[in-house]
């Protein structure tokens, strides 16, 4: 097992030279306390006062926090997310620098996927490179305990409540197509606004034969992503917190969950560049305007159960189904009206109509709405168009990827 | 009737910019200790906080700038110090020139020409509270009610005359403000329900709290995300954001302490301890409360009134009748006083003041730190 010395030193491999280029170029919004304290948190780094630059990196992370956490996440200026991925790179390599021990790694790494997570890149992407480094040197015990990791995840099928499989005979579906050309996509479905089940696509991928629950704890284990928690976002009591992989797979996965968990809408393959390679990019998206650096991919990975209300999205969306079949329900934008959005500012994209159980003493005009539904299986990718509403139900343990461009 | 005495401040919490907050000692201070301030200390009569530096203003019109700032200056009222901007209140030059209203870059030290100035017309003249006590001072509130000062554009923003300003408080997204008649309103960013009208929508303009209408208020403090009301007859309510406890309400970041601490495995503490539960009053499990979106009464021990509040980014202090102060919310920086750097989602009295005799009077929070003006209980 690789020692203290040489994580210290694959970790110094990575930071720059010199304390002159261990900096941000700021620009006026940040305040210039805080440039004092960010410099004087590299002298104590550079002068080997580990327990200094602890402090001193806490205060800046406290601090550039309470700027992530004023007004809209999208107003947030950048400079703000790039201070606090600073102060995540010091605290990271100074928790590493005494021992190399699994609880202090584990703790940099904790500390590296926040940076990923609210941070912005900086000193060319080196928090994702600290981390590759931290879980390289993670002991063989990434994984939990061996024991029901060779357990297949259908076989706790047996133990849920019996899960509703809807008739979609009885409505109207998707069409399929098998490897349309662009012309043809672009002409049928993308200007016209139309879904489309496209096949032969995405079934090659990687990532349909390797991704397994042991596959995913083994390269992403470790590593910190955001999980809602409740069953769908428009509840009271749905709330959104933070845990490794491994801890969502134990505790809304495998161990009888008592609460829906979902590692819903999190960009997982910028946090782990290793699971992009299993996934490939739909030629499809170059018919958009947006260059490739620009496609926002999520991933959707749940239990059977996990809900997303009917919502609408601003952007073309290709969603790739990996592991699991998913239940989903399609309206145009023409039903708008019909499908009653909720009309605070925070929620404005998603109906209050619950799609599968609907109260239609307050909703009447959705009874006579038209729609389209499918079920999802592995290998399928869906195209939903922009602002196409769509309500979506796993059926089983699922795993989905999704391609946001325009 | 009682004689004036002479009291004196204490500060604990963040130092991390030297900024005179007791012995200084480290960048922390967990435990009140008495203030020394450069120059004289038992004349401040204003302090001040912003996160590294402090602005103390001294009865006979002297301003002093600490931790990331230093300097001193004359002929100031009143101050009122953030990191982008440090406003001032400054005599007008010559006699019956009335006062001035200064914006400084903080890092100034005061020389050169403010940022901005503006006179304030001599109606505006404000009088010092009898028995020469503290007063909350009215930046960023500007003499006449006309008008408040911000950090962020636009730095100066009118207020309608009607609103008959009492008092203003500015959090890090939303403002508070208490009229004549103690009715408080509210506007800004509503996200984490510290406008306290019951959504999570934002207000562009001043809205009355219709929860708190016939109660009349006598103070209102803004800390970053929540917000506090002191009524006449000593009750508080609060709302806002409570991720740190600080609205004293059950929070689900504090009973998780012990179980996601760095490094360790999830189990029971050290100390056999189990995680905390909220208990309700019925002994049921009540809730965690992440934000409340309108004000909830707070309970202080019976028989105590509130007289005073201030709020920082994530904590809360409260001055009582009777002289005390009680503290709750983040802890990280000692900012609670409570001699150790835990949170707490309950208010505590802060023992150094008992302990010592001293009668709290009033109370000034920074972000993360905590200025207390006391004075000597008398005898018998």
């Amino acid at each position: 097992m690789a020692g203290a010395g040489t994580l210290r030193e694959a970790l110094r491999a990575l930071l720059p030279p010199t304390k002159e280029e261990l900096t941000l170029q700021l620009g006026e919004t940040v305040e210039r306390s805080v440039v004092r304290l960010l410099r004087e948190a590299v002298e104590l780094f550079c002068g080997g006062r580990g327990d200094e630059c602890l402090q001193a990196s806490e205060a800046i992370l406290d601090y550039s926090w309470e700027k992530l956490n004023t007004g809209p996440w999208r107003d947030v200026h950048r400079d703000w997310r790039r201070v606090y991925a600073f102060g995540c790179l010091l605290k990271a390599v100074c928790l590493c620098e005494e021992t190399g021990d699994a609880g202090a790694v584990a703790a940099a790494l904790r500390v590296c996927d926040m940076g990923l997570l609210m941070g912005a890149a900086i000193l060319g992407d080196i928090l994702t490179k600290v981390a590759a480094v931290l879980q390289a040197h993670l002991p063989s015990g990434k994984r939990p305990a061996p024991g029901p990791a060779q357990e297949q995840p259908h076989e706790k099928k047996a133990r849920h409540d019996h899960v509703r499989i809807p008739d979609v005979r009885s409505e109207r579906t998707v069409p399929r197509l098998r490897c349309p050309s662009l012309q043809h996509f672009r002409k049928h479905f993308l200007v016209p606004g139309r879904p489309v089940i496209l096949e032969g696509v995405a079934d090659q991928w990687p990532c349909m034969k390797k991704w397994s629950l042991e596959y995913i704890q083994d390269v992403a284990g470790c590593r910190t992503v955001p999980v809602e928690v409740g069953s769908r976002y428009t509840d009271e009591e749905w709330s959104q917190t933070l845990m490794t992989v491994n801890e969502f797979i134990s505790k809304y996965i495998r161990d009888e969950p008592r609460d829906v968990g979902y590692l819903a809408q999190h960009q997982l393959f910028d946090q782990i560049p290793e699971l992009k390679r299993d996934i490939s990019i739909p030629d499809y998206c170059c018919l958009g305007d947006g260059d490739e650096e620009e496609i926002t991919i999520n991933a959707w990975f749940g239990p059977q159960g996990t809900v997303s209300p009917l919502h609408q999205d601003p952007q073309q969306n290709f969603l790739a189904q990996v592991t699991g079949r998913k239940y989903i329900r399609l309206y145009s934008p023409q039903e708008s009206e019909a499908l009653y959005p909720h009309d605070t500012h925070l929620l404005h994209n998603t109906s209050q109509v619950d799609v599968e159980n609907p109260d239609l003493e307050k909703f009447p005009k959705f009874a006579e709405a038209p729609f389209l539904s499918c079920i999802l299986c592995p290998g399928e990718i869906l195209f939903i168009p922009v602002k196409y509403w769509h309500y979506v139900r796993a059926l089983d343990l699922s795993f989905s990827v999704s391609f946001w461009w325009s | 009737m009682a004689e004036e005495r002479r009291g004196s401040w204490f500060g604990f919490g963040f130092c991390g910019f030297g900024q005179a907050l007791g012995s200084g000692r480290g960048r922390q201070v967990h435990s009140p200790e008495p203030l020394q301030t450069p120059g004289e200390d038992a004349d401040v009569c204003r302090v001040s906080a912003s996160w590294s530096y402090t602005a103390f203003v001294t009865r006979g019109g002297r301003l002093e700038l600490s931790g990331s700032a230093g300097c001193a200056a004359g002929g100031c009222r009143d101050a009122w110090a953030s990191e982008a901007l440090l406003v001032v209140l400054r005599a007008g030059p010559g006699r019956g020139a009335g006062t001035e209203l200064q914006a400084w870059a903080p890092g100034s030290a005061l020389s050169g020409e403010p940022l901005w100035a503006h006179t304030v017309g001599p109606e505006a003249e404000g009088e010092d509270a009898p028995g020469g006590e503290p007063q909350a001072g009215a930046l960023p509130l500007l003499p006449g009610a006309r008008a408040y000062v911000s950090p962020r554009p636009p730095f100066y923003s009118p207020l309608a005359p009607e609103l008959r300003a009492r008092r203003l408080e500015l959090g890090a997204e939303h403002a508070l403000l208490l009229d004549e008649a103690g009715q408080v309103f509210s506007w800004g960013q509503g996200r984490h329900g510290q406008l306290g009208h019951g959504t999570l929508e934002a207000e562009l303009e001043p809205r009355p709290l219709e929860a708190l209408q016939g109660v009349p208020m006598a103070e209102v403090a803004a800390g970053g995300w929540h917000s506090v009301c002191v009524s006449e007859t000593g009750d508080i309510y609060i709302w806002g954001w409570n991720e740190s406890g600080q609205l004293a309400l059950p929070s689900r970041s504090l009973a998780e302490v012990g179980k996601t601490a760095a490094g360790e495995a999830s189990g029971p503490k050290e100390d056999g301890s189990d995680v905390r539960t909220a208990e309700g009053e019925s002994g049921g499990l009540a809730p965690f409360i992440a934000i409340q979106p309108f004000p909830a009464l707070l309970d202080l021990p019976p028989g105590t009134d509130a007289v005073k509040a201030s709020c920082g980014s994530r904590h809360t202090a409260v001055v009582t009748r009777t002289g005390e102060l009680y503290t709750w919310g983040w802890g990280k920086y000692g900012q609670l006083g409570h001699e150790d750097t835990s949170s707490l989602d309950r208010p505590r009295r802060v023992e150094y003041f008992v302990d010592k005799r001293l009668q709290v009077r009033a109370v000034s929070c920074g972000p993360w730190n905590t200025y207390v003006y006391a004075v000597e209980k008398a005898e018998g």
